[in-house]
């Protein structure tokens, strides 16, 4: 590898060579001066994130994996490749060429200012320099290339989410623009290219202007960008002499690029290098179907002054990239809503920076006090607060793992506990307090829709049951999901399953009650509820209602109530591979699925409704967005109990429109009482009516477990 | 200055319901309860003049008659933004009727010394409209009813009201204070009670008094105070309906039976 004749020792690159001491002097007092803005940047950042609540959740037994995971998604890059593959992928090259060069930079600081100064290592020579040359050359090489696609991407390809307009402002609002991050998106991008093309002129003049040293001349293609230059150079007339001259303007301009995007690491968008990394480790991967369980003896119930906000939001908001990708996937956004959670996050963001300061802090007891919500400038407004959905789809996809979702509902928490809500939702939470359901109906009404079955449900108040099936509102009070209550009844009394409801006793699980921001009122229901199931003898509960089998599943248990809790869709697959149910037809349908947001991205409920539609033998055509990119009905977050403004669009109307699009389509299955109101009521008002039907996944099933012949219903199973 | 407001635990019926033994009420196992929402926009109007005025100077206080399961309505209203709540215990007042109750909220009016006392137009249940214009007539104090805006600067020795008259007209009243109004619905947006606001209320005392407390008379309380007394609460007999089918011909001949039956 090393010429022969060239002493190993030589083949290296000398540090400051010809340097004179007041040249290093200005050197070593930059640096330093840019160390010190980069530890005040970083106290600064740090003193704004302690003004927040402490409270998170992060056990730290559990401090190894957390950190395996973090390390994990960041080496592979995981989350930034989804739904935008090439722009993560070219980010890995813009963060491994970094990171490799930022290793070689301090490998280089670890032998000049430390290991050699002390105990007289030296090692950055021979082979092991040439290797390291080549390695450098070809992170350069990456870190350039993923830095001209992203410029090509927004200077070019100009990705709607990368636009940051704001739906939730107008033009007329003092907070509208967001020029400042566009320029700041387009410095940071040209500071890094210019660090690293700098890098590279550098070192082709360093050839040229030592070509006669045959310990850097005859190894120059170990870094071949380098040497490429250098014969560049040479063609175009450089001398030794020229080239030296031209080496150490470089030398000045690369060093002082290089320090100075340091220095200002923590008080620009680069910071998300750390905070990145500090959110995904410290985000709760349970945020979108828990929700923090409020104090109620408290002073305050939600967030209304920053200070109230917990610190792990505030490292969240700075960890934000404006990537767009929650922009995107918002459904209330979508359809024209004043909300987008890029601008809930920046909010927070821009709110923290302003009153507790991000250059220099500022006295914390102000800043703390600073109001959240509101009409004024930097402010969320009540009308973006309360577009919000609930349905995960910015949380789920976050690359970096913001939590919108809580932090909407802490601010809606606000909003309630003042009474500032649309006045149906005050009625339907009235209505709820009042008789335990949304319908505003009496409770005695709750098990009508079991009257018209041939048989008498068990009373699970009354008698042991194995299976407790938790009917909730829109499946019990509904006219058309008590159709579909009555077909999951009639499966479970011919598979023989031993099961009951609780009738009366029953009141609204308080999901959406609790997605609403109405925390008292949930911890009400929910105590309610754990005490009537905490008299009654079974082994599991069955749902067919996700919105019911998220919260008991997932929050009952904050309140003392853990049960084993499945969805319908999930018991039904069970059903049928324990031989208790078996299709007796295959129906010739083609249909597409609608994945519930609180089966399928909060409880990743994905696959079993999926095997039971294969098992009734229709056609399943997937829509564009399915699974974890699910497109909400529009009815989660208590939407359902607002009707929406005359001339917006409806959010269900948007996924009427999509499912239309098959062709062919006979069915939108649905597998949610709410998504059934919701599309339904969206499948008219799109014109579609004629066009397909909506069924539940629990009636399709139903109808293919029918043979052709009606047969003699099966006796009922003894009891268990 | 301090603002009384009546409210009423107001009960709504399920579609099946049963009467009482003695046929002259719902039985309330097969009721709801809840605050009247007419007093609802009493009570905001109330709350809404105390925000309007400097912290301190009016309170707003909130008084009901029943038994202790009205304490429920108390708790929202305090939850709502009044400041303290009073309720008169109704034993001995099973006999009583709008008059006897306004016996009642007179004598409380006369000791708390209010500025304005603000009622619900009617209640939800029995729509009888009269209670807060009986206890106007008691005290003998100015009085509008049905009253769709407000406005009241505490201290002021007139408020000016507006009433809603048929043709669209509206009729501006200035009214000498003390006075008694009944609210109309929507004269505001009464506020959402949280839960949380509901439960913090129930550290909040309720003063609990009885008739003699208040300082009526043995002859003013219950039956003894009365103008009138129910008799009967009864589902009249449905009118009856058919629908005729058949050839027009058909359906005249029907059509004529009928007229000759009703005829007689």
């Amino acid at each position: 590898m090393i010429p022969s004749g060239i002493d190993p020792s030589k083949v290296t690159r000398i540090l400051f060579q010809d340097f004179s001491p007041w040249m290093l002097a200005i050197f070593y007092v930059y640096a330093i001066g840019c160390m010190a803005a980069f530890a005040w940047g970083v106290y600064a950042q740090v003193h704004k994130y302690r003004a927040g609540r402490r409270g998170t959740r992060l056990a730290w037994g559990d401090i190894g994996r957390r950190l395996l995971d973090t390390a994990k998604t960041i080496a592979s890059h995981r989350t930034l490749r989804r739904r935008d593959t090439t722009a993560g992928r070219l980010h890995a090259f813009i963060f491994y060429g970094f990171t490799l060069l930022f290793i070689g930079t301090a490998t280089i600081t670890l032998q000049e200012d430390i290991l050699g100064p002390l105990i007289g290592l030296e090692f950055w020579h021979g082979h092991f320099y040439l290797l390291f040359k080549l390695t450098m050359t070809l992170a350069g090489t990456g870190f350039i290339c993923g830095l001209l696609y992203m410029m090509w991407r927004r200077g070019w390809l100009k990705p709607p989410k990368l636009d940051y307009a704001r739906p939730d402002r107008t033009p007329q609002d003092a907070d509208f623009s967001r020029e400042r991050y566009r320029i700041e998106d387009w410095a940071f991008l040209w500071t890094l290219l210019l660090i690293g093309i700098t890098g590279f002129l550098l070192s082709g003049a360093r050839m040229v202007w030592l070509q006669n040293d045959p310990a850097v001349w005859d190894t120059r293609w170990w870094a071949p960008v380098g040497a490429s230059i250098a014969a560049g150079l040479k063609a175009v007339g450089f001398t030794s002499a020229g080239a030296g001259a031209l080496r150490m303007g470089l030398w000045w301009l690369h060093g002082v690029l290089a320090l100075t995007f340091i220095a200002l690491i923590p008080y620009t968008k680069a910071k998300h290098i750390f905070t990145a990394a500090a959110s995904w480790l410290l985000r709760n991967p349970e945020a979108i179907r828990h929700l923090p369980l409020g104090d109620l003896d408290a002073d305050r119930i939600g967030y209304r002054e920053l200070g109230d906000v917990a610190s792990r939001y505030l490292v969240q908001a700075d960890a934000c990239t404006k990537c767009g990708r929650c922009h995107e996937a918002c459904p209330a956004r979508a359809a024209g809503y004043p909300l987008s959670p890029r601008d809930v996050v920046l909010t927070l963001r821009e709110q923290a920076n302003t009153h507790l300061g991000e250059v220099l802090p500022k006295p914390r007891a102000a800043g703390c006090a600073a109001p959240l919500i509101g009409l004024a400038t930097g402010e969320y407004r009540p009308e973006t607060l309360w577009s919000c959905r609930q349905c995960g789809a910015c949380t789920e996809i976050c690359p970096v793992g913001v939590e919108h979702v809580p932090l909407i509902n802490m601010l809606r928490r606000t909003l309630v506990d003042e009474g500032e809500m649309d006045p149906a939702l005050q009625r339907t939470l009235g209505a709820v307090n009042k008789t335990g359901n949304c319908f505003n109906e009496s409770r005695r009404k709750r098990p009508n829709w079991t009257k018209d079955l041939p048989f008498k449900i068990k009373d699970a108040r009354k008698e042991p049951v194995d299976v407790l099936w938790f009917v909730g509102d829109y499946a019990s009070f509904d006219p058309r999901n008590q159709k579909v209550s009555r077909a999951f009844a009639r499966i479970l009394h011919s598979a023989g399953i031993d099961f009951g409801i609780l009738y009366e006793g029953e009141t609204t699980a308080g999901n959406d009650v609790r997605r609403v921001g109405e925390e008292g009122l949930f911890q009400q229901l929910a105590e309610g509820n754990i005490s009537t199931l905490g008299d009654c003898s079974f082994n599991r509960i069955v749902t067919t209602d996700p919105h019911s089998f998220n919260t008991l599943k997932n929050e009952y248990p904050d309140l003392g109530g853990t049960y084993d809790v499945s969805h319908a869709s999930a018991f039904l697959k069970e059903l049928m591979a324990d031989g208790r149910i078996t299709p007796a037809r295959k129906l010739d349908f083609t249909v597409t699925y609608h994945d519930p947001c609180h089966l399928g991205r909060l409880n990743k409920g994905y696959d079993a409704p999926r095997e039971l539609l294969a098992a009734t033998g229709v056609k399943l055509v997937e829509m564009g967005k399915s699974r974890d990119n699910s497109f909400c009905c529009g009815g989660g977050g208590g939407r359902v109990w607002v009707p929406d403004p005359p001339g917006t669009t409806k959010v269900g109307e948007i996924r009427a429109r999509e499912a239309a699009e098959i062709h062919g389509l006979d069915a939108l299955v649905v597998n949610c009482p709410k998504c059934m109101t919701m599309l339904e009521d969206a499948v008219k008002t799109t014109g579609n009516e004629r066009n397909f039907r909506v069924l539940e996944l629990t009636e399709l099933l139903a109808e293919a477990l029918e043979p052709e012949e009606p047969a003699v219903l099966p006796a009922h199973a003894e009891v268990g | 200055m301090k603002i009384l407001v009546p409210v009423k635990r107001v009960a709504s019926l399920d579609d099946e319901f049963e009467l009482n033994d003695d046929g002259r009420d719902v039985d309330p196992d097969f009721c709801e309860f809840d605050l009247n929402e007419f007093d609802e926009y009493a009570l905001e109007a109330a709350v809404q003049i105390k925000e309007a005025a400097p912290e301190g100077s009016v309170e707003v206080v909130v008084l009901t008659i029943g038994p202790d399961d009205a304490d429920d309505v108390l708790r929202k209203a305090l939850a709502k933004g009044a400041d303290r709540a009073i309720r008169v215990d109704d034993a001995g007042l099973e006999e009583a009727d709008r008059v006897a109750i306004a016996r009642v909220i007179a004598k409380v009016a006369e000791n708390e010394e209010p500025g304005l006392v603000l009622c619900g137009a009617q209640s939800a249940d029995q729509g009888n409209a009269q209670t807060g214009m009986s206890v106007a007539a008691l005290l003998g104090w100015a009085r509008t009813a049905v009253v769709s805006k407000l406005d009241f600067t505490p201290g002021a020795a007139t408020a000016q009201v507006e009433r809603e008259l048929e043709g669209g007209l509206v009729e501006r009243i200035e009214v000498e204070t003390p006075a008694v109004l009944t609210i109309q619905l929507g004269i505001n947006t009464p506020r959402y009670a949280s839960l949380r606001s509901i439960k913090q209320a129930n550290a909040k005392p309720i003063e609990c008094l009885t008739p003699h407390d208040v300082g009526l008379a043995d002859a003013e309380i219950g039956g003894a105070g009365a103008l009138s007394r129910v008799r009967r609460v009864f589902v009249p007999e449905r009118g009856r309906g058919e629908i005729i089918a058949g050839t027009p011909s058909q359906q005249v001949a029907r059509l004529l039976e009928i007229i000759s039956e009703v005829n007689g």
